[in-house]
Order: structure tokens, then C-alpha cells, then sequence
């Protein structure tokens, strides 16, 4: 079935080729239809109950989604300076989608002295003279609601709030308010030392950008990469054309999905074609492998016979290894964060298009276009190269110190587990930047002369109306803000406890501090001195529900969620007990999703793990042979994750995905492994010897295409992004990793085990008949007689050909499947034909039991197929398959039993 | 003659308050737009200021409502005294009755004849002090929304350039559009301050559009539930004043409207009344308790 469908492009070349462009069109024209999501809503689980707590709390005090621009002057209080940043908060206004602008030229104010109020603007208009630009200063430095939101203690840096439309549905809003301030700016960047934007736009654009810069960059640059190791290891430019072939397909298909499906495009799925390239490329590393293989032992039709070759031996692996790669990527569906779960739709369909497309273009293109001998050199290489070399210094512990080589194993699997418990958790989009790009350094300043740009709210909400005309629950919003200023990890907290305070300075003009005014008729006649537009965002229409804007710089989510959780403590005492809170954001939210990351990979992890086991220990029919296979995938695991946690890197969107990818990947080449292992073992008693030849006959494709992994997942350092990066770093290093696992410790463990897979037993063409009828499968269920078949080893003679020489020693029996064996006797007066034999019929079973010599030749008289049964194979196989073996033991001792018997009653009868 | 005095003399006060809003239902003067037809924006609003004289002496009880951008709404109650003085000298107070928080609160504008402003606040919470405040204040919004005391006290012709724009038809009905610019600029290189869509067959300004310094329009203020307060002149019982930046509206309503120089001495409008009739008067106080 599996070498069927291998071949069906073979078959139907023209009607495979026809599908195949038809699909390719299809998706291409859905290229036009890609999204991209840069949106933080994509990083907030879709089902967090506390999204709609922000919605609901942002909506009534506003979004705080705002762009800072950022002004700085030694000259500030000039005249000429004002006056240019008059013009530029002028020109921010007329900026499409713009709302308003908040900045030192429609900001207001309260202002005492000497028994006079008055509530004005801080500056109208530009002041002429040098004292008036100072006096502006000085009424801009006094107000304490507007220090560090709007000007820096110094005066010298000053920031204008654009507040936009809401722009979320229209398309490409955010790149035209972004281009917009630039132009702007540009005009105004010789007017002052520095100014720059920060806010949503700018993320957006910036990620936006980064993000198809990523996808021009990190493809061709895979694709180079792995060109290069496969022609530095196959020595074969064939084999470094087709896997660029199908994974070019494969991007087709993949972003025309995604187009036509609505899936978007997001920060992690733009590394998707330098993923194809690199993963796809290790299948067609596999196959063309095997083809050159099979090359040797074509007959008539060359290219034919090595597909054929190809397709009976990579024709399960490649289904398999495509389902556990999918199936790692798939896994990340898990994860209830938006961005994770759109890449890992489209890796995985990615990866099964992959797959299908491998499947059915390439033996075509080999049965067309292969070469028709394998590249000396890879030979040369499979010899003397790289992998070879690294296979014999793996043997030497294998050989000698296996107990030792998994004991260090163990206990380096143990070390970095133990560093694992200082990995943490972080989701914050500016931590996707790196450090030295432009926006996290503009980002900092901001935070180093004004406030961090970053917000939360704190909401409080009373048990009846104007719960906050209170002076005690003013207070309260007071006492909160003090231990923020306490904690010193957050920038800055405004309520309309600084409004009220700052009003009763004025209005008093006795306090030098700032008070609160002390009843609640006080409070509510200030209030009047304020515009609705002013308190919206600290204040309900009511008064119940008051609201602390707090901004802060803090770009790990650990770090936040940890000063968060303690601010939570503190305030939930200050409220208690009338007073609900809630402390919310969409920076918050975004953040506390890194902690939903953890359990997501652990879910992902260990359900990927459980099913590989499952369809692992089903494949070999051995729960043995499940854990084997895991062994591979789970220490590259420990391993990265002891990393991640030694050198400090978070577990991030990107990094969370490592492990199930890597695991999925790696398995890979244990299953090639086992399925030679397997295959080998069929021909050999010396399990050894199969251990050593299925390592060294996969090592070659298993380094390179690890290495090719590595290399190409390394190509992705060179992504804009932090997490991408992260993400190849370790995803490299795993694979790396993954070389070790599979030829240093798989063989160890390999050698100690017998594995019949299921594929086999299914597989197996044997004379139903021939079995059920032989004395030797009495008592077995056809399941255990094909068991049996596969435990043995299936010789096949010549006509003519000795089965059993007389006056050798054999420890093996043989049971005839097909064909006719004479029993020959050579004695002095010449040869003797004794018995002839057919199917269903054993022979050589005193040799099986007791070493002696065969006492006469077994010769084919035609073609014979025979089951061989060496004594000490099935002795090892007996801890094996204990159930098949002692049947087979119990039904041997009957034939025995039941000749001795015949000769007894043949001598009795004679005598 | 009072009014005549008045105009000699201030000649430019134009409360907005006159400006009605022109229902179907409103007087009208058939033959008045041909009349204009040539007119300059001065001349229009000097005819609607003849057309809509004010009464020198007025009373009126106020509800005060603000509505925010999610269309929530906070009530005040109020009484406004107004009156203005012989020489042209106009004297304004406002008394908050409700909430309760704020009873007693109370605002007091005088603007000389020389049209130099000053206003006072009271805060009952705060201790038996007024409170000076500038003029400059009067240009900000008015205790919370959006109409500025300038809004509420009127218009100073004078003080303002009047251009008359091509006349437009809103809803079938057709409007003088005048802009109004600061005394002193240049039309054709300034933004306008505010334009006035004028009913021409009732010369009422029926509705505001107030300009940023871009020429956005940032709030527009109508007048509603037109009502005749005497011979051709009208009233609205309602203004409504919409904040199209931030989505905010305000409303006052006149609940009742009284023309009495009785009612408006000269002494109300003194700290020492004020403070000596605070907190209000027992109907005020019934009036509140009862919401309560």
C-alpha cells in the first residue's frame, strides 16, 4: 500500500503533474489574499474571562492606546523652540486618523495665588519673549499631574499624546498614521536635539516590516544554506535541487492557504518558507539516500528499480516521519495564544503539503531525471566523511562503555533538568525586539526622562454613586499610589486623587504639600472645576468605579507579574472590604498570557510525547519500541530546556514552540533508525552487527539532514525579531543535540532490543496454508505466526543450492515456505536421495537442539524459499518475544518427540 | 428706552441666549431676506441683534445636563440671575441648588462697559471666601461642560469681525452663514472663530459651529424649544452644545424663565447676598430633598 501510493506519481506521471499545477495555481492565486496580524489581541488568550474585564474597564475609561511623541531640548523655553512645537502638535492634528492631541499648547490648568483661581490654558499661544517661555516652564513644572506624563523634571523634554481614531478594522490605518508623524517629523527634526515616536503604530509598522523582511530574507538564505550542506555531504547537486523544488511548492501551497482560509500572517509563520525549506529538505535527504542505495542493486531500468528500492524502504519511514514533524507542529495548537495557534496551522498543513508533495513529485522527477549511479564521492563520504567519523568515535563508548555512556547521559540529562527550574516565562512584545534596535532604545528613553510608555489600570469600584466623592475612598486611591511609588518598579500612577490634591494646593494656596480635601462637599466643588473630558479616565460619570493609570517600563513578563501579584496583595488589604479591584490592561493581559505559555507547553509536550509513544510502541508492536523512540527526542529536550534556563532565555512565543517542533523533528531519525534496525535483523542473528550497519547505513543522511536542520534553523538568528531568533538558536542546538541522542545512545539501547514492526506482520507474503498446516505454528494465532515469520530469518535459495551441508555443524532449522528440497545422503557408494521435502516441511532440528553434524545435504531442486531458525537467535529472542518463542520451543520438542517416537515404533517394528 | 440705552451704550452685547432655534412654528418676516440680500456679515448680526434685543432683567431656573461619549448623564440644577445695568455694564450669577454636594456654589461675572470681565467663585465647602478668577478662564469650559462662560454670556460684536458666506439650505430651510473672526485679522490668512447659520426669515442663529485653529469644526451648539418672549423676539428653552471631538454633549434646559427687575437687584449680586442667602432658598431645598 505505502510503496503503492510512493509510486503513484510514477504510474500516472501525467495525471500527478496535471493535479499537482492545478493545487500550485490554486494556491497562488490565494497569495493575494494574506493578512497580516501584528495586533496584541493576538497574543491574549481568545477564552482569558479577564479580556472582557479589560474591555469593559477600557472602555469606560479609555483605551490607552496612544503614540508619545517625544520632544527634547536643552533650549526648550525658547521662543523659537515653542514655536515649533507649536507647529508640530498643529501638524499631529492634521495627521489621518488622529483625534486629538494632548501637549504643552491645550493643556490646562489650575493656578493659585493670592485669593485668585484661575483655570486656563498652561501657554496660549506661543509666547514672544523669552520670560514668557519661561514662565511656561514654570506653570508646566508646577503642575504635578503633568510631571513625567508631559514634561521631564528638567523641562528639557516634553511629550505630545496623539490618541487616534479607533483604526482597529481599517486597513493599513496604523502604517498611514505612522508614515504621517514621520513626514512630520522629519520636518522638525532640525528644530530639536531629538524627537521620535512611540506607540502602537510604530510597534505595528515596525513588526509589519520586520516581519515580510524576515520572509525575504530567511527563505533564500535557508535555501543557500542547505544547498551548500547537502552538496558538501551528498555530493550531489540532484539532491540538492529537489528539495528546493518541493519546498518551493510547498510555500505555494502553504501561503495560499493561508490566504484563502483567513489565517494571517504573523511574526512566527513568517519564518514558515525558511521552515519548509529546512525540515522538508531532511525527508528528500532520506530518499535520495536511499535511491542512491538502490541504485546498486538495479538491473534493467536503473532509475526505475532504485525508486522501487526506494519506495519498499522509505516508503513508511517518509509517512511516518511527515506525521510525527506534522503532528510536533501541530501540538502547538494547544496553546490558547492566538499567534501560536495561527503558525501552528499553518506549519502543519506546511508540513503535510511537504510531505504530499515529496511523496508524489520526487520519485517522478528520479524516475526522469535521477542519476544513474551514485556520486562516487557520497560513497566516498558515506565511508570516510564527517558522519562516518563521528559514528566510529560513538562506536568506541557504545562498544566499550555503554553502561557508562548512559549513566553520564543520565546524569547530564539530570544537570539540566535541575537548570530547567530557573527558566521563566515572558510575552511582552517589545522583548521581540531586539535590544539595540532604534524602538527599544527610543522606548527606554522615554522611560528614562518621562514615564514608561507602557500602561495598567487599576480600577477600584465602590458599593454605591459617588462612592469616590468620598474623602475616604479618595484616600484610599492615595494609599494605593504611595506603596506604587513604595514598590519603585512602576514609573508613575495618576488618579483623581492628584487632581483633587493638586486643586486643593491651589485652591488653598496655604498647603506647601500636596492634601486631600477632607469632605465630600469639598471634593464634589472641585470636581466642577474639571472638565468631563478631564476625569473620564480616572473616574466613572458616577463616581462608583475609580481608576489608577499606572505606566512602567518593565519588558519581561515574570518580572511584571511577579511586582503585579504583590501589588495585588497590598491592594486588596487597602480596599477591603467595600471596595472591588481590578488591576487590568492590555500590556497586562498580554503579559500574564506568558504564564498560560508554561501550562500550554507542558499540555503540547506531553500530549505529543503520549502519542508518539502510542503510535511508536503500535509501530513495533512493543511498548519497548515506543520508549526507545522517545529516548531521542526526550534528552535533546532536557537538554534545551537546562540551556534555556543556564543562559536565562525566556520561554517566549517563539521558544515555547521548540520542543514540540524539535521532538517532532528528531524522532524522525530514530524511526529511520529502527526501520533499518528492523529490516536488518530479519537477515542477521547478530543484532550487534544490525545495530552497527543500520548507523552507519543512516548515519550520512541522519548528520546531514541534522546539521542541514541546524544550519537552517541558525539561518533564523538573522530574523528582526528576538523570539524568531531564539527560537532558531535553540531549535538548532536541539537538533544538534538530537545527532548525539540518535547515534550515541539509540544503538546502545537499539542492540538490547528485538522489534517486529507492525507494517511487517501486515506485510508479510507467506502461504497462509503452509503455516497453518506446519507442526512448527501449532497452537499460534495467525498474528503470532506471522510473528514468528519475521523473528526468523526468510532465506532464499537457487536451484540447486545446498540448504544444509552434510558433515557441517548447524545450529539452525528450516521450515520450506516455497519450493522442493531433496535430502541427500553423500556416502561411499555414492549419493543417496532419501526424502524429498515441500512446503510446510522442517528440517535440521537435531542441529537445533545439539550441536552435531548434519548428517546429510538438503538440496533445492528448484527455487525454495525457507524459513531459518537459528538456535542461539531464538535464545535471545526468547527474552524478546518469550510467548512466540516458547511455543515455537514447545512445538519443536513435539516434532522431536513425535520422530523419536516414529523411529521407535519403525526399529520395534523392524526388530 | 432701556433697550435703546443698552444698545447706544454696550452695543455689542449679544447674548446667544436670543439666538433661536427657527421651527416652522416661529414668527417670520417674509420680505427680510430680500431686505439682506446684499447685506455684510456685520450688518446681518446687527439685524439680528435689533431683531432679538434683550430683556435687561432676567431670572431663570436651569437643569444642566452633561452626557458622556457612553451616554451617561449627570444632572445640576441651577438659577441664573442676569442683568444688565444702564451704562452697559452687565452682571451675571449663577447658584447651584442640586446636587447636593455642590448646593451653594455659585458663580459671578461682571463685565464693565469698557467690556473688561471679571468673575468670582464661591465655594460653600471651602469657607466664606470668593474667589477671583481671570478672564482668561472664562474661554475654558464652564464648570464641567462644554460650554464656556463666554458661550453662556454672549458675544461681543465689537470684539469681532463678521464675514458673511455664501448663504446655504439645511433641511429645506434657507440660513445666513456668518463667520466670525477675532477683531483685527485678516480673513482670507485666518482661520474663523465660530460660524453663526442664521434663519433668514427669522434671523434667528439657530445653530453655532465653534472652529479649532484648523478650522474643524469641534462643537456645535443648537437652540431648541423655541419659545416667544415678546414682540418678535424669541427664546430657546433648550441649548444643546455637542462635542464632536470627544462625543460629549451638554443640554440646558430653562425651566422657567422670569423678566423682572425684581427679581435680578443689584445686590444679588454681591458676596455679601450670596454668602448671607446660601444655602438656598427652602424651595430649593424642598426641591432637592425630594430628589433625594
Amino acid at each position: 500500500m505505502i510503496s503503492w501510493l510512493f509510486l503513484l506519481g510514477v504510474r500516472n506521471q501525467a495525471s500527478t503533474l496535471f493535479v499537482l499545477v492545478l493545487i500550485t495555481l490554486a494556491a497562488a492565486s490565494g497569495i493575494g489574499r494574506l493578512q497580516v496580524d501584528t495586533s496584541f489581541d493576538s497574543l491574549i488568550p481568545a477564552n482569558d474571562p479577564a479580556r472582557a474585564v479589560y474591555q469593559r474597564i477600557a472602555n469606560e475609561f479609555g483605551s490607552d492606546n496612544r503614540t508619545l511623541i517625544y520632544v527634547r531640548d536643552d533650549a526648550l523655553w525658547t521662543p523659537e523652540k515653542l514655536a515649533s512645537l507649536e507647529a508640530l502638535q498643529r501638524g499631529l492634528r492634521q495627521v489621518p486618523h488622529v483625534e486629538r492631541v494632548d501637549g504643552l499648547f491645550n493643556l490646562r490648568t489650575v493656578e493659585g495665588r493670592r485669593g485668585r483661581v484661575d483655570a486656563q490654558l498652561l501657554v496660549d499661544g506661543v509666547p514672544e519673549t523669552r520670560e514668557g517661555a519661561l514662565l511656561a516652564r514654570d506653570r508646566a513644572l508646577a503642575n504635578p499631574l503633568y510631571r513625567y506624563n508631559f514634561f521631564s523634571p528638567d523641562g528639557r523634554v516634553t511629550a505630545l499624546i496623539v490618541s487616534l481614531e479607533d483604526i482597529e478594522e481599517i486597513p493599513d490605518a496604523s502604517a498611514r498614521v505612522h508614515d504621517g508623524i514621520e513626514r512630520l517629523l522629519d520636518r522638525h527634526r532640525g528644530d530639536f536635539e531629538r524627537v521620535f515616536q512611540v506607540g502602537p503604530p510604530r510597534i505595528s509598522v515596525e513588526l509589519t516590516r520586520s516581519l515580510f523582511s524576515d520572509m525575504l530574507l530567511l527563505g533564500p538564505l535557508a535555501a543557500l544554506v542547505l544547498i551548500g550542506a547537502i552538496l558538501l555531504f551528498m555530493r550531489s547537486p540532484m539532491a540538492a535541487i529537489l528539495p528546493l523544488v518541493t519546498s518551493s511548492l510547498a510555500v505555494v501551497w502553504t501561503l495560499g492557504m493561508l490566504g484563502w482560509a483567513g489565517v494571517p500572517l504573523n511574526i512566527l509563520s513568517a519564518m514558515i518558507p525558511a521552515l519548509i525549506i529546512v525540515i522538508g529538505s531532511t525527508e528528500d535527504t532520506h530518499i535520495i539516500a536511499a535511491y542512491f542505495r538502490g541504485l546498486a542493486e538495479g538491473a534493467e531500468d536503473v532509475r526505475l528499480d532504485a525508486v522501487r528500492y526506494m519506495a519498499r524502504h522509505m516508503g513508511l519511514p517518509l509517512i511516518l516521519t511527515v506525521m510525527t514533524t506534522a503532528l510536533g507542529f501541530a501540538a502547538n495548537l494547544f496553546s490558547n495564544i492566538g499567534m501560536i495557534q495561527d503558525f501552528a496551522i499553518a506549519s502543519t498543513f506546511a508540513m503535510v503539503a511537504n510531505g504530499v508533495i515529496t511523496l508524489l513529485l520526487v520519485p517522478m522527477l528520479l524516475v526522469k531525471f535521477g542519476s544513474l549511479r551514485p556520486p562516487e564521492s557520497f560513497e566516498e563520504e558515506r565511508r570516510h566523511g564527517l558522519p562516518r567519523r563521528i559514528v566510529r568515535l560513538f562506536r568506541v563508548s557504545q562498544d566499550r562503555f555503554p553502561t557508562n555512556t548512559l549513566a553520564v547521559t543520565a546524569a547530564l540529562c539530570v544537570f539540566f533538568i535541575w537548570q530547567a527550574s530557573n527558566l521563566y516565562v515572558t510575552n511582552d512584545p517589545l522583548s521581540y525586539f531586539p535590544a539595540d534596535r532604534p524602538l527599544i532604545q527610543d522606548t527606554r528613553r522615554v522611560a528614562d526622562d518621562l514615564a514608561g510608555v507602557k500602561f495598567f489600570y487599576i480600577a477600584l469600584e465602590g458599593d454605591h454613586d459617588r462612592a469616590f466623592q468620598e474623602p475616604a475612598n479618595v484616600t484610599r486611591l492615595a494609599e494605593i499610589q504611595r506603596f506604587i511609588q513604595r514598590q519603585g518598579a512602576f514609573d508613575a500612577s495618576l488618579s483623581i486623587a492628584d487632581h483633587l490634591a493638586f486643586v486643593h494646593r491651589e485652591f488653598g494656596g496655604q498647603f506647601a504639600e500636596l492634601a486631600l480635601p477632607e469632605t465630600r462637599q469639598l471634593v464634589a466643588q472641585y470636581l466642577l472645576f474639571f472638565h468631563r473630558g478631564d476625569l473620564e479616565q480616572y473616574v466613572s460619570h458616577d463616581y462608583r468605579r475609580a481608576n489608577i493609570v499606572v505606566r512602567h517600563n518593565i519588558n519581561d513578563s515574570y518580572t511584571l507579574n511577579a511586582h503585579i501579584r504583590e501589588l495585588e496583595d497590598v491592594i486588596d488589604h487597602i480596599a477591603a472590604p467595600d471596595l472591588r479591584v481590578v488591576i487590568t490592561g492590555e500590556n497586562l493581559l498580554v503579559n500574564r498570557a506568558a504564564e498560560s505559555l508554561m501550562l500550554g507547553q507542558v499540555q503540547a509536550l506531553g500530549l505529543l510525547l503520549g502519542l508518539i509513544f502510542l503510535v511508536m510502541s503500535a509501530m513495533f508492536t512493543s511498548f519497548k519500541g515506543g520508549a526507545i523512540a522517545l529516548i531521542p527526542a526526550v534528552i535533546p529536550i532536557a537538554l534545551m530546556f537546562g540551556i534555556m534556563g543556564l543562559l536565562r532565555i525566556p520561554l517566549n512565543p517563539g521558544t515555547a514552540m521548540v520542543a514540540v517542533i524539535a521532538v517532532g523533528i528528531a524522532i524522525d531519525g530514530t524511526i529511520h533508525l529502527l526501520a533499518r534496525y528492523n529490516e536488518l535483523c530479519r537477515r542477521t542473528s547478530d543484532y550487534v552487527g544490525a545495530v552497527h550497519q543500520a548507523v552507519e547505513e543512516e548515519a550520512t543522511p541522519l548528520i546531514v539532514s541534522s546539521l542541514a536542520l541546524a544550519l537552517g534553523f541558525g539561518v533564523l538568528l538573522f530574523s528582526n525579531f528576538t523570539v524568531v531568533a531564539q527560537f532558531g538558536a535553540l531549535a538548532a542546538a536541539t537538533m544538534l543535540f538530537s545527532i548525539l541522542a540518535n547515534l550515541l545512545i539509540t544503538p546502545i539501547v537499539m542492540a538490547r532490543v528485538r522489534l517486529v514492526g507492525l507494517y511487517q506482520i501486515l506485510a508479510i507474503s507467506v502461504n497462509k496454508e503452509v503455516l497453518q498446516q506446519s507442526p512448527l505454528f501449532a497452537g499460534m494465532s495467525e498474528y503470532q505466526r506471522r510473528k514468528a515469520v519475521l523473528i526468523s530469518e526468510t532465506n532464499d535459495f537457487a536451484s540447486s543450492e545446498c540448504l544444509v551441508e552434510q558433515g557441517t555443524m548447524g545450529r539452525s532449522m528450516y521450515l520450506i515456505l516455497d519450493g522442493h528440497a531433496d535430502v541427500v545422503r553423500r556416502g561411499e557408494d555414492g549419493e543417496k536421495v532419501l526424502a524429498t521435502l515441500g512446503p510446510g516441511d522442517v528440517f535440521g532440528e537435531i542441529g537445533y537442539i545439539r550441536a552435531v553434524e548434519r548428517t546429510a545435504d538438503v538440496r533445492a531442486t528448484g527455487p525454495v524459499s525457507a524459513l531459518r531458525f537459528d538456535y542461539e537467535r531464538m535464545q535471545k529472542d526468547l527474552k524478546f518475544f518469550p510467548n512466540i518463542v516458547a511455543q515455537l520451543n514447545f512445538n519443536i520438542s513435539t516434532i522431536l518427540g513425535e520422530r523419536l517416537a516414529d523411529m521407535v515404533g519403525t526399529s520395534a517394528t523392524k526388530s | 428706552m432701556t433697550v435703546l440705552r443698552l444698545l447706544k451704550h454696550s452695543g455689542s452685547w449679544l447674548l446667544l441666549w436670543a439666538a433661536a432655534h427657527a421651527a416652522a412654528s416661529t414668527a417670520t418676516d417674509h420680505g427680510l431676506e430680500h431686505i439682506l440680500d446684499e447685506a455684510s456679515g456685520a450688518e446681518i448680526m446687527r439685524a439680528v441683534q435689533e431683531r432679538h434685543q434683550l430683556y435687561p432683567h432676567v431670572y431663570e431656573e436651569q437643569v444642566m445636563v452633561l452626557q458622556d461619549r457612553l451616554g451617561h448623564r449627570d444632572t445640576r440644577r441651577l438659577r441664573r440671575f442676569t442683568r444688565v445695568e444702564e451704562d452697559g455694564s452687565v452682571r451675571f450669577l449663577l447658584l447651584f441648588d442640586a446636587p447636593e454636594d455642590v448646593m451653594g456654589v455659585a458663580l459671578l461675572a461682571v463685565r464693565n462697559a469698557s467690556g473688561e470681565t471679571r468673575q468670582s467663585f464661591y465655594l460653600p465647602a471651602l469657607g466664606p471666601d470668593f474667589i477671583e478668577s481671570s478672564e482668561r478662564s472664562s474661554q475654558g469650559s464652564f464648570l464641567g461642560s462644554d460650554f464656556t462662560v463666554e458661550n453662556l454670556t454672549g458675544e461681543v460684536l465689537a470684539d469681532h469681525l463678521y464675514v458673511r458666506r455664501r448663504d446655504e439650505r439645511i433641511v429645506g430651510q434657507p440660513y445666513y452663514r456668518i463667520d466670525v473672526y477675532r477683531a483685527g485679522v485678516e480673513p482670507a490668512t485666518s482661520s474663523p472663530l465660530r460660524a453663526h447659520f442664521i434663519l433668514q426669515d427669522s434671523l434667528f442663529i439657530a445653530r453655532t459651529d465653534h472652529f479649532d485653529d484648523l478650522g474643524r469644526v469641534e462643537r456645535r451648539q443648537t437652540h431648541h424649544d423655541l419659545v416667544p418672549v415678546g414682540a418678535g423676539v424669541w427664546r430657546p428653552n433648550l441649548v444643546r452644545m455637542d462635542n464632536l471631538r470627544d462625543g460629549h454633549k451638554s443640554y440646558l434646559r430653562i425651566e422657567r424663565r422670569i423678566f423682572s427687575a425684581d427679581l435680578v437687584p443689584p445686590e444679588r449680586f454681591t458676596a455679601q447676598w450670596i454668602l448671607a442667602n446660601q444655602p438656598p432658598l427652602a424651595r430649593v431645598v424642598a426641591a432637592v430633598e425630594d430628589e433625594s
